[in-house]
């Protein structure tokens, strides 16, 4: 099947294509180069005047595991209130905003363009579940990123002082064991501190029991996930989430990477000062000020936008922290299997709350003052911030300075005060938003065929209109190939896909095996055998995309 | 004969991985593992009957297929319950409930409701098996022996030592229910019992609600003993709640599970504790799972117009069946169903050496996960998913295999009507 998609405008930012008028070719599933004249393609597209992009990426949307199935159970009234049936092409059924369920999810962002999604927080102990929801979502791409940095074994590991290589020989066996893409902490070492009824716990404080500190468990991690050579940088989650203050905690993060590359995940949830009457104001200046300039450094944001949503973290502590707070008034937790947490606890973000005002603002502050778009991501943290869903309004709020103004008028009078949002004019371009949504995604994941469009890239294509409203523009697309299928057609779902599930598998030395087996037959009441996840289990029998690894050594 | 350790055991829901069995000419065979329900599933012969049954009659699995296709898509109320299969199974299952508006549920459900209700209105704080077995120092047993449904339970999570315990030691108290002889025997000496001093049944809810009066410092002096344990529950590192709300008996059960997660959140705030709720043999929790992410509500959920609908007290497959006029009956893990009466027509989907009288309209035989083909169960905990491997090929197809035929046959009757323009 050849496709050709004539005479639109091709944002390609990883090809330095900026808007130029070009054909673009698909030949089944990929990008093709031009078939020269004579080519006779089966179907054409007159995309004149139309904006031409790869299909977006989400680096960090809790899409699937068991903590999205819990918060599913626990938000029963929202569920209740957004039932969908399917569409005619057999899927977009089910039901949800904030959590939707599986095929919900896929055609969500299918219409908006989007081909690919990755859960930030798979737990070791859960991944198995994680695979088989993310299985379950049709149309887009997926993954997860190993959570690591609470569980025991590694805790053990660095206070015994086993050394670097059998941390690296862990994390590569895990990695494989649960086919992951890549490596998050979350609150480092203070999930597994809250087991012994710690409630808090900072960068430099020893941890109950192991007396690790977070710096530590930071450290040896960034340096694993360094020098076994994977694609994505430690993703953290660092300590302190939610605090007000913890911008200091934040700082000092940076500065334990010591050089390291390191994705700082939802740092708006990380930036908060305490000046002001209520202890409580934007440390967004500092903190973009210290990534502009650590070029090894990138993030997301996790912004806030109003209304009802749930958080779903693995970061029990905080969880636990903020659930006095939950609306409506119920919440959960979970502590799992030597391994991490859960918890669920649903919010409302109100903008005539000071605080909720605040926090919206501060991430905004951080997009426009974050200067190389190459190191910043769009997430909400869906749907912790906000569902993924309000994306186009997102992004609105980021092109169009007019808008942004008229809704800072409207929040909390006293919230503008502690921002230095009113005063930034930056507005985002289309090339800018293409780097953020689609080239540097694909980059920092090292997915090196997708988020672009040159020949041999998978044919996942997102065709808009140029509307002055960029909401309205990127609500709706005209079109939406995933792998070469057509499967939206004027923001309407018309054909069934299925993406694919990417995985690293950095080798290891097979001697941490026997450690680790002990481990899981002491400590897990569960043999090896039974833990590790097959190919065959990876989107029923289709097996996992696998992506190189290049070991390194730091410097 | 062979040897094949390690196989994993999927029927209770606790996933005991260290199952011996036998292989022969004649059957599978599994080494005594002190597990009653093992021992007696795990021994399947090789020969049994593959054909499919039509009011008794043998018939050919395609024209079983054809039939049970004509049956569910005439149907008007179809109820596709049982649903004892592995998750593959469970996902076709809501496929074909979506393409037939059928309503599902699990044989077991009535237990997982029981906490389900509390997690959906109030929340909770839980834990899982690992959990258990390395942190816990006072584990609080509520109710009857959760043993009776899990037989493995205390032998291979609180018998051994935990690790981050200083001292290793752990008490194990038994509130308003008896340990099983065999607990006794396997927690030697860790055991005590309470409220049950003068009523060998007593009344649980009063004594959760003493419990947590006493924890809130309000006890009448007469109540020492529940002070006492009170304050153990205070001074514990990490107690850990442990019930089956499947096996209380008395009304209203939920209010019950209610208060023990109220009760866990007021002993958490100062020192830590967590419930552990058991439910789910044949894979209840994966079913739950699977159809928690697939349609955003948990099990008793319909499609109406295409779209799911969720009602826990009209969609329970007992009150279904009354108005059900086609139920699909779902049980991969045993050959024992439930006695149910429905003036409707049933399409069972069991091993084939279930014994059922009166005999169904369609018998369709389907092979056991774990022992017949692989499949993927949940763990009671609900955390962790185990995928069960294959054992014996007898020829039997999976549950997902036959829905996935009917499915078909249903494309294709509906292929057909289109062409012929009606
Ligand atoms: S306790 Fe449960 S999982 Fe373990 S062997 Fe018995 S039935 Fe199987």
């Amino acid at each position: 099947m050849l496709t050709k998609l004539a005479g639109g405008r091709l944002f390609d930012p990883a090809n330095g294509r900026h808007g130029e008028v070009a054909d673009l070719w698909l030949r089944d599933d990929r990008i093709a180069a031009d078939p020269g004249p004579g080519a006779a393609p089966d179907a054409t597209y007159d995309l004149t005047g139309k904006v031409v992009m790869a299909g977006a990426i989400d680096i960090h949307s809790h899409i699937a595991g068991g903590k999205v199935n819990l918060a599913r159970l626990l938000m029963g009234e929202e569920h209740e209130h957004h039932r969908f049936a399917g569409s005619a092409c057999g899927c977009g059924g089910g039901s949800g905003l904030a959590t939707p369920s599986t095929h919900t999810t896929g055609a969500r962002y299918i219409e908006m363009g989007f081909t690919a999604a990755f859960e930030p927080a798979m737990l070791g102990s859960n991944a198995r579940h994680a695979h088989m929801e993310m299985g379950d979502i049709p149309y887009i791409d997926t993954g997860g990123y190993l959570v690591l940095g609470s569980d025991d074994f590694l805790l053990d590991l660095i206070a015994t002082n086993a050394g670097q290589a059998a941390i690296n020989d862990y994390v590569a066996w895990m990695l494989t064991a649960t086919q992951s893409l890549a490596v998050k902490v979350v609150n480092p070492g203070g999930i597994n501190a809250f087991k012994f009824n710690a409630r808090s716990l900072d960068l430099d404080e020893p941890g109950p029991y192991y007396g690790v500190t977070p710096r530590s468990v930071l450290t040896v991690l960034a340096r694993a996930v360094y020098e076994l050579g994977l694609p994505h940088p430690l993703h953290v989650h660092g300590c302190n989430l939610g605090v007000p203050g913890n911008v200091a905690t934040t700082l000092d993060t940076i500065q334990a990477a010591s050089g390291l590359p390191m994705h700082m995940t939802h740092i708006q949830f990380h930036s908060y000062d305490t000046e002001g009457d209520r202890k409580f104001s934007s440390g967004a200046a500092a903190l973009a000020e210290a990534v502009n300039r650590t070029p090894t450094l990138s993030v997301d944001i996790g912004q806030v936008m109003f209304g009802q949503t749930v958080t779903a973290s693995a970061d029990t502590m905080a969880q636990r922290r903020t659930a006095p707070l939950a609306h409506p008034r119920k919440w959960l937790a979970m502590d799992i299997e030597c391994d991490a947490g859960c918890g669920v606890v649903p919010f409302r973000y109100r903008d005539n709350s000071y605080v909720n005002a605040l926090q919206w603002a501060i991430g905004l502050e951080l997009f426009l003052l974050l200067d190389d778009p190459w190191r910043v991501f769009l997430t909400t943290d869906h749907p912790n911030g906000a569902p993924f869903t309000f994306y186009p309004e997102l992004i609105r709020l980021l092109m169009d300075r007019d808008y942004r103004l008229a809704k800072l008028a409207e929040i909390h009078p006293d919230a503008p005060a502690h921002t230095t949002l009113g005063s930034i004019t930056r507005e985002y371009t289309l090339a800018e938003i293409a780097v953020m949504t689609r080239a540097a995604p694909s980059r920092i994941l090292g997915l090196a065929d997708r988020g672009h469009l040159a020949p041999g890239a998978s044919a996942d294509v997102t065709v808009y209109t140029d509307r002055p409203d960029r909401r309205a523009m990127f609500e709706r697309p005209d079109l939406v190939f995933k792998s070469g299928r057509l499967v939206v057609r004027d923001g309407t779902l018309v054909a069934m896909a299925q993406g694919c599930t990417h995985v690293v598998r950095p080798g290891f030395d097979d001697l941490i095996e026997r450690r680790i087996a002990r481990h899981f037959d002491e400590r897990l009441g569960l043999s090896l055998k039974h833990f590790r996840i097959r190919d065959e289990e990876i989107r029923h029998g289709a097996g996992p995309l696998l992506h190189p690894c290049r070991r390194r050594e730091v410097p | 004969m062979t040897f094949h350790p390690e196989i994993l055991c999927p029927f209770c829901g606790l996933g005991c991985g260290d199952i011996g069995i036998d292989r022969d000419d004649s059957g599978i065979a599994p080494r005594p593992s002190g597990c009653p329900q093992a021992d007696r599933l795990f021994r399947r012969p090789m020969a049994v009957a593959t054909d499919a049954r039509m009011a008794g009659t043998p018939v050919a699995m395609d024209r079983a297929i054809a039939e049970a296709a004509r049956l569910l898509g005439a149907a008007r109320a179809p109820l596709i319950a049982g649903l004892a299969t592995d998750v593959e199974g469970v996902l076709a299952a809501l496929t074909l409930a979506a393409r037939i508006g059928a309503t599902v549920d699990h044989e077991r459900s009535d237990a997982l409701f029981r906490n389900l209700a509390v997690l959906r209105r109030f929340g909770w704080s839980v834990t899982t098996l690992a959990e258990l077995r390395n942190r816990c120092d006072l584990v609080l047993v509520v109710g009857p022996d959760p043993a009776a449904a899990f037989p493995r339970l205390w032998e291979r999570w609180v018998a051994p030592a935990p690790a981050f315990v200083p001292g290793g030691g752990r008490s194990v108290v038994f509130l308003g229910g008896k340990p099983l002889p065999e607990t006794v025997q396997c927690l030697a000496g860790q055991i005590e019992t309470q409220g049950m001093e003068t009523d060998p049944q007593p009344d649980l809810a009063t004594l959760v609600t003493r419990l947590r009066t006493a924890l809130a410092g309000r006890t009448a002096s007469s109540d020492a003993r529940m002070a006492e344990l009170a304050a153990r529950l205070r001074a514990a590192r990490y107690a850990v709640v442990v019930w089956a709300a499947g096996l209380f008996n008395g009304p209203q059960p939920d209010l019950i599970v209610e208060a023990l997660a109220r009760l866990v959140r007021t002993v958490d705030g100062t020192t830590r504790c967590a419930g552990l709720p058991l439910s789910g043999a044949d894979n209840l929790i994966g079913a739950n799972q699977a159809c928690t992410w697939r349609t955003g509500f948990p099990l008793r959920t319909g499609f109406d117009a295409g779209a799911p609908l969720h009602d826990p007290d009209r969609f329970d497959w007992r009150a279904r069946l009354r108005d059900a006029d086609v139920t699909l009956w779902i049980s991969a893990f045993r050959p024992e169903v439930p006695e149910f009466g429905t003036s409707g027509s049933v399409i069972m989907l069991a091993p084939p050496e279930t014994a059922i009288a009166p005999e169904p309209a369609l018998f369709i035989p389907v092979g056991t996960p774990g022992i017949d083909h692989a499949g993927d169960v949940f763990r009671a905990d609900s955390v962790v998913a185990l995928h069960a491997g294959a054992l014996i090929d007898r020829g039997l197809p999976s549950v997902a295999d036959v829905i996935g035929r009917m499915l078909a046959a249903l494309e294709q009757s509906a292929d057909t009507r289109e062409k012929a323009g009606c």
